[in-house]
């Protein structure tokens, strides 16, 4: 897994497993769309496959805005208190 | 910190017994105390599920003031995180998420504010949004009953255990104690669409993208993801347009400000949605906000500010101001197209601006230097956020100083 060089990234295994299952699920949700709207594109599956490629989206969006601009890492607070879960292994850069 | 205010017009000298405190089944934390008396002329209520004769009710709030509460709205879920920011920064101090609670909640808390994402009302998760071939845009995926009851509740000085929307896993996870604040937002799709819930706002914004802006900006935010592409940004787009057209984008006739974000008329065919024209559309005579205008309150000015003056690169500034209607309100607009380059000419506005209740001379330019480093910090969404930032801030001030101390009133069923 390579680290996000672009100025802030996660910092805590537990975000990184996050952004790279967020990466997944945009590639499988698109395929999936793609798919279910073959068959119909105004099918009620359709669109509900379309939307959730946006809720991903957007989620990995979200948290790419809170590490690389406001450069903090969401499991922050989380590991200060719990140093010593698998999530709260700390990566150097 | 509770503090206990006693709201009775009876005097307590009658004979009371004190039963403790239950926490319903909605959530929510009742700090009440119950009195029973034994004859009683007059009913008070319980925790709102019917009152009884009998009973007189002390109900503690939290706090010396009501939470006001502010309703943002727009697509994408809590995708606003932009315009939450720069609010929560008017404000002073950083928003945050809940310490030491669930890493994947959506709430950020601040000294002042707290803000909540409308997703964690969804009453449907991923899997069941699926079955029931729901969009996350469609109400029915919603459970207004349970925002209206949790908006309520905090509004009135009553903590909630309000549910988490994992965006991540796709589950609704257990609830988080959402204690009421000095400032609620409530950010999401839908805040305006319940009456109930609309008559609970104080102020609220909708940000109103068009969709050649969506497309650029979508086109921004996810073409470095593998797994998409042109195609699948439109596509995606495509699909949610007719539950977005039918359920999202009919609120912003609600709203008392609405951010309207098009695309550069200063430039032919810029379609990389670079520079923005955005219009700070703001409802007349609404309690507490006093819309900000150019030079003359109520004319109408088309204004460019660089010139002898002030020198501006390409492609500039252009701003109008005037009076209009929208959805049959009367409003004034304000609007900027093009873009800030330099320090002088943001300042240079702002000091042309009437009504944008700052404190202080270059307010607004500090403000958004603070954010230099966010979306729109050089063109209109940033300088309107940041200017309904203030008059929020305003609006609090006087929502607030506008209380009398504890009122004697009785609380009623």
């Amino acid at each position: 897994m390579t680290i996000n060089a672009m100025g802030g990234g996660a910092k805590y295994k537990g975000t990184q497993m996050r952004e790279k299952q967020l990466s997944e699920m945009i590639e499988k949700k698109v395929t999936e769309a793609k798919q279910v709207c073959e068959g119909d594109e105004t099918s009620d599956e359709c669109k509900v496959a379309w939307d959730e490629v946006e809720k991903v989206s957007q989620a990995k969006a979200d948290l790419r805005l809170r590490l690389e601009v406001e450069k903090k890492d969401p499991l922050e607070f989380f590991c200060l208190e719990n140093p010593e879960t698998e999530e709260c292994k700390v990566y150097d850069d | 910190m509770a503090v206990c205010s006693a709201y009775t017009t009876q005097s307590l000298n009658s004979t009371c017994s004190i039963s403790t405190p239950a926490k319903t089944h909605l959530g929510f934390h009742q700090k009440q105390v119950v009195f029973y008396r034994r004859s009683s002329k007059r009913g008070g209520s319980g925790s709102g599920s019917g009152s009884s004769s009998g009973p007189c009710v002390i109900t503690c709030s939290a706090g010396d003031s009501q939470t006001v509460v502010i309703g943002l709205a727009a697509d994408s879920g809590c995708g606003k995180s932009t315009f939450m920011r720069r609010l929560t920064s008017v404000f002073g101090g950083a928003a945050e998420p809940p310490k030491g609670g669930n890493p994947d909640s959506n709430t950020l808390i601040s000294d002042m504010t707290t803000v909540i994402c409308l997703d964690d009302y969804h009453s449907l998760d991923r899997t069941g949004r699926k079955e029931k071939g729901v969009t996350a845009l469609d109400p029915r995926a919603n459970d207004f009953d349970l925002m209206y009851e949790q908006v309520k509740a905090i509004k009135s000085g009553v903590a909630v255990d309000k549910p988490i929307y994992n965006h991540v896993t796709g589950l609704l996870d257990p609830p988080e104690l959402i204690k009421p604040p000095k400032i609620l937002v409530i950010e999401g799709l839908h805040p305006m669409f319940d009456e109930r819930v609309r008559d609970l706002l104080d102020f609220s914004i909708y940000l109103d993208i068009s969709n050649e802006v969506k497309f650029a900006w979508k086109i921004q935010r996810d073409m470095a993801e593998r797994g998409h592409s042109l195609e699948s940004i439109k596509a995606s787009i495509e699909a949610r347009k007719p539950d977005f057209d039918a359920y999202i984008d009919p609120q912003k006739k609600y709203a008392d400000a609405v951010i309207e974000v098009l695309p550069t008329e200063l430039i032919p065919d810029d379609n990389e949605g670079k520079v923005l024209r955005v219009r700070l559309i703001m409802k007349e005579g609404v309690k507490h906000f006093s819309p900000v205008y150019l030079f003359d309150e109520g004319s109408t000015i088309s204004w460019i500010p660089c010139g002898r003056k002030l020198t501006c690169s390409y492609p500039g500034i252009k701003f109008h101001y005037g009076p209009d209607t929208y959805f049959g309100n009367e409003v004034s607009i304000l609007e900027m197209d093009g873009q800030f380059d330099r320090l002088d000419e943001l300042i240079y506005v702002e000091s042309h601006l009437s009504n944008i209740s700052t404190k202080f001379y270059g307010e607004v330019t500090q403000q958004m230097l603070k954010h230099a480093d966010f979306p729109g910090s050089n063109n209109g969404t940033g300088l309107f956020q940041t200017i309904v930032g203030l008059k929020i801030r305003d609006l609090y001030e006087q929502i607030t100083s506008s209380k009398t101390a504890a009122p004697l009133e009785a609380t009623k069923a």
